[in-house]
């Protein structure tokens, strides 16, 4: 394999790929990233084997080959590279990077052990919005568990149902729905995608205005730009969400979404370290505006914010985290709340849009 | 005409098989009207004290069941089918929902 490219081909190669490569130990050459030099251009991958990301890169190619480096070396070598003409050879496993007057020599795995990162040849293709699709995502993965003992919570449930395409997460305590249009579309989809996969996704796609997505029932390939991002689905059923999605409410709040923020924010730096570790906020809901009124042994906040209200007065308490969470991703100036009493989830959506709501179930005193 | 014969005596068979049937259908049908009078006739000899009696021995079985299951997510116990048993964390919205419900 030779290679003739920049440092800024390498840094993009390898930051596309990097967080594919696996964090645990077990099989050494999954700690490597893949180099494969081909007509086409220079493909850059790793994988865990839950996830594996490509992206192919337009260098010039004057030999064909391929070569696994480890991947933390050769990122610290690559981002230290100076930003002249850089000349990669291979000899066996290793390379040779050739760059001003020096050269530096990394020795590399067996290319031939390095797990492929299959296609899916009969899976259906989906095209996806992108820019939607990547809103879609930010509303929802937040709300995802990341530890649990059941793996379907970890991951996002994606139902693609002709023209109408759905997110949802949920980590049990509270849950995120978000759902748009998929114009013209005729296939249907149902599968839970890791939060980390999502994530991805959402740091790779730029103004891309539509990717692809190819299906099975057990994997997912999304495509866009130059890149493939391939991903195994959470094995299990996704608990039946809509039961917990109330249909009523005996108090509706339209509150401003900065404000509230704020006031939550300043509250939560009173209760955040104590020795219950619960990070928790009281909203006294009375006369058109929500009191909170809180101490701790750090001090005492007390804060008035004036809100439209129709229908009953009602105290609750609510992990400040969560409201927090939720309000950073709501756009609209103000967002309404929906409540049935201390005991009910309650519902939190953008005002003037029905595609998204959040659920948050209060703390029980 | 050998052919012919043949022919009929297969019709005629297939028929005999198909009234066989609908004798036995017949037959069914008559049990049947026979059990639904027979039950009609029990359900009028339970007076309506015993029916409130039956109902609303349910309802208490039933609220019964409802208040320990309720306790015990108090108590810190999932009550939903996901977790059923395990210890709960805060709160659950499964669980939630499950004793919300009617
Ligand atoms: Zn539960």
């Amino acid at each position: 394999m030779i290679i003739l490219c920049t440092k800024e081909d390498l840094l993009s190669g390898v930051n596309t790929v990097q967080r594919a490569v696996s964090t645990k130990s077990t099989l050494p050459i999954l700690q490597g990233i893949k180099l494969s030099a081909t007509k086409e251009g220079l493909w850059f991958e790793a994988t865990d084997l839950e996830l594996g990301i490509r992206i192919l890169l337009p260098v010039n190619i004057q030999e064909e080959g391929e070569v696994v480096l480890p991947a933390r070396l050769f990122a610290e070598v690559v981002r230290r590279l100076p930003d002249s003409s850089i000349r990669i050879e291979s000899s066996g496993h290793n390379i040779n990077i050739f760059y001003n007057d020096s050269h530096f020599e990394l020795n590399g795995y067996d290319p031939e052990e390095y797990p492929e990162m299959a296609d899916i040849p009969s899976g259906d293709v989906i095209e996806l919005p992108g820019p939607t699709f990547k809103n879609m995502i930010k509303q929802t993965v937040f709300a995802c568990a990341v530890e649990e003992t059941r793996p379907v919570f970890t991951g996002l449930l994606l139902q693609i149902e002709k023209e109408k395409i759905s997110l949802v997460s949920t980590d049990t305590h509270r849950l995120a729905y978000s759902k748009s249009l998929l114009n013209g579309n005729e296939k249907e989809f149902s599968g839970i995608i890791p939060s980390k996969t999502m994530q991805e996704i959402y740091r790779l796609v730029g103004d891309e205005e539509f990717l692809n997505i190819k299906v099975s029932k057990s994997r997912v390939i999304f495509n866009f730009n130059n890149i493939q991002v391939l991903t195994r689905l959470i094995e299990g059923q996704f608990p039946n969400y809509k039961q917990v999605i109330p249909q009523t409410c005996n108090t509706k709040l339209l509150i401003n979404t900065r404000k509230l923020l704020d006031t939550v924010e300043r509250a939560s730096l009173l209760s955040r370290d104590n020795y219950l570790k619960t990070n928790t906020v009281r909203f006294n809901i009375e006369n058109s505006s929500i009191n909170i009124n809180q101490y701790s042994e750090l001090g005492k906040i007390s804060e008035q914010l004036e809100i439209e209200q129709e229908g009953e007065d009602v105290a609750i308490s609510f992990n400040a985290k969560y409201i927090i969470d939720l309000l950073k991703i709501i756009e609209t100036d103000k967002v309404i709340l929906e409540t049935s009493g201390p005991y009910s989830p309650c519902v939190f959506r953008p005002e003037n849009n029905e595609d998204y709501l959040c659920l948050v179930l209060p703390l029980r005193n | 005409m050998g052919q012919l014969y043949q022919a009929i005596s297969e019709v005629e068979e297939n028929l005999s098989k198909l009234l066989e049937e609908v004798r036995s259908l017949r037959q069914y049908v008559e049990y049947l009207e026979e059990e639904n009078i027979k039950l009609k006739r029990q359900l009028c000899a339970v007076s309506e004290a015993d029916t409130a009696r039956v109902q609303k021995n349910a309802a208490r079985i039933q609220k019964e069941a409802h208040e320990n299951l309720e306790k015990l997510y108090q108590e810190g116990f999932h009550v939903c089918h996901i977790y059923f048993g395990e210890p709960l964390e805060g709160s659950c919205l499964f669980c939630n929902a499950f004793l919300r419900k009617d």
